[in-house]
């Protein structure tokens, strides 16, 4: 196996102290750091994310893995900065108003930035207010709104009234959550959803490229 | 029959006049008498009183005493914040970061004040409707107390860098359950709700060599204690439900995106599924019709023995008339 084939399955695995050290010695190999990104890491989430969609894995498999992601990131990124590389588009990401829940909101960042997306973790809890002006700093290409909480899908309503009404900069919306649908979605004005992280990193990228 | 012996026939095979009714309430309840959850959550006298009139108003066979997730956090010492119209919010998990066991003590139901406000309450129901309601305890079950402590991605986590902690862990969560359960029991309960909701998110082969034997433990007390078990995992536990099928519970919650035809196979002719209008979709943005309907289908679905309910909660914002849908009796067939 090649040092990209062993660090794209150390991710898979969970192994952080082995994506890490796997990373350095890719680089000390002399690849190109945009290419270890390109070609081990984000196919390894990639594989992660099909694996959960199917029930292959589940969300502790998913968390191990998202952080031997990290580790690698951690040594690939300063080099990714030098070399003037960065991630093509930018999302922000935060759970509504009165909902303190971010696994499945950090399950998409992680997914997110497994697809190569720069993403703004807004956190927990998050009003309105500031979903829109993080929106007017950061001018995201993508918005991504999380609710598990029943009783937290009005401040998602608000949310996306809010963005929508603000005078922000154009911005694709997705939401997503245990208790949202597609219908509620689209009832929202939302641009997209997704039933699961691996799919929100799909209908994210399908999103940005079609703007 | 009174709501009891409605709920004790389906239980003993027997044949009730209709089928029990068992939504589980908490923030609808509340505001539905006029209060908040903050109050309902914090109070027990707010949560009898709110559950009691609900019961009587919508038709309902079991009193609960289910709140949220943080009454034995509290005791192991975790600090609770509670909004006025939110869930509880514990603001440290106590082995959040310091995952030392050593550090926890073992509360004592009847002096941790969140604790023993809940054994308060099943006490107030046995005094004031015990004869004619069913009451349900609450506890949380390993996984989602031991997510409580220690965070939940940790837990998670925790399963799979170290599954000796996360084990040793679990045994403390159901140390501290069966304490929780027996005070309950004592109190007048005659069921008790076990709450694991995290144990959704796990693979069914971790569910099963690291989970399922600590819930094993703390169902057998509780039989031990001569009370029913109604078993609550909310999600999707289609890959969960041979492992629960060896569990000897007596009811089983199943939420709206598992198959009761399925879930009765899996489970077995004897165990009652309570279930699973969805919440969300039907119960709370439905109409009353369909919700009525829905509800048939349920039963067409599982089959006896079976108890009406939605797959998880009832959400605060759903018309009181569709509630009384769900609760609109059926005769058995």
């Amino acid at each position: 196996m090649t040092t990209l084939e062993q660090l794209y399955q150390a991710v898979i695995d969970g192994k952080n102290k082995d994506a890490r050290a796997l990373a350095q010695r890719a680089l000390d190999e002399g690849a190109n750091p945009g290419d270890i990104v390109d070609k081990a890491l984000v196919p390894a989430m990639a594989a992660v994310g099909e694996r959960f969609k199917s029930n292959e894995i589940f969300v502790p498999e998913m968390l191990v893995a998202a952080r031997a992601m990290k580790e690698a990131m951690g040594v690939l990124e300063p080099r990714l900065v030098a070399a003037g590389i960065t991630p093509k588009y930018t999302a922000l990401i935060g759970t509504v108003q009165g909902d303190l829940h971010d696994i499945g909101k950090n399950l998409v960042a992680v997914m997110w930035r497994g697809s190569n997306f720069r993403v703004i973790d807004l956190g927990s809890n998050v009003p309105a207010t500031k979903f829109v002006s993080a929106i007017n700093e950061h001018r995201p290409h993508l918005v991504g709104l999380s609710a598990l909480l029943t009783t937290t899908m009005p401040a998602m309503v608000e949310t996306v009234r809010a963005i929508r009404s603000a005078g922000c900069p154009p911005v694709k919306i997705m939401v997503g959550g245990a208790p949202i649908s597609q219908q509620f979605a689209d009832e929202v004005g939302a641009d997209g959803f997704a039933p699961d992280a691996a799919s929100a990193a799909e209908k994210a990228r399908a999103l940005v490229e079609s703007a | 029959m009174e709501p009891r012996e409605r709920y004790m026939a389906v239980l003993e095979g027997g044949r009730p006049d209709m089928l029990p009714r068992m939504p589980i309430l908490m923030q609808f309840a509340a505001e539905h008498i006029g209060s908040y959850y903050g109050a309902f959550a914090s109070d027990h006298r707010v949560l009898v009183e709110a559950n009691l009139r609900c019961a009587e108003e919508f038709g309902i066979d079991q009193l609960s005493a289910i709140s949220d997730p943080y009454r034995e956090t509290a005791g192991f010492g975790a600090p609770i914040e509670f909004p006025r119209n939110g869930v509880p919010i514990c603001l440290k998990p106590p082995l959040e970061e310091d995952p030392d066991l050593a550090r926890l003590s073992r509360p004592d139901p009847l002096k941790a004040p969140r604790m023993r406000d809940r054994v308060d309450a099943v006490s107030a129901y046995k005094a004031r409707a015990g004869g004619r309601y069913s009451i349900m305890g609450w506890v949380e079950g390993p996984a989602a107390e031991a997510a409580d402590l220690r965070g939940v991605s940790n837990f998670f986590v925790d399963l799979l860098d170290d599954p000796a902690y996360a084990s040793a862990l679990m045994a403390r969560c159901v140390d501290t359950a069966i304490d929780f359960a027996r005070a309950q029991v004592a109190a007048g309960a005659d069921t008790v709700g076990i709450g694991d909701a995290v144990a959704s998110q796990v693979s069914a082969k971790l569910y099963e060599s690291l989970i399922l034997p600590h819930e094993r433990r703390l169902v057998a007390a509780v039989h031990e204690m001569r009370a029913r078990v109604r078993l609550h995992i909310c999600g999707n536990i289609r890959h969960l439900l041979s492992g629960i099928a060896s569990l000897g519970l007596d009811i089983v919650d199943i939420d709206h995106m598992v198959s009761l035809a399925e879930a009765r196979r899996v489970l077995g002719p004897n165990i009652v599924l309570a279930g699973n209008v969805d919440p969300v979709a039907c119960v709370m943005r439905g109409s009353p019709e369909a919700i009525a309907s829905a509800v048939r289908q349920c039963y067409a679905e599982a089959g006896e023995p079976f108890m009406v309910a939605a797959g998880c909660e009832i959400p605060a914002s759903t018309p009181p008339a569709n509630l009384a849908a769900l609760c609109r009796p059926i005769v058995p067939r």
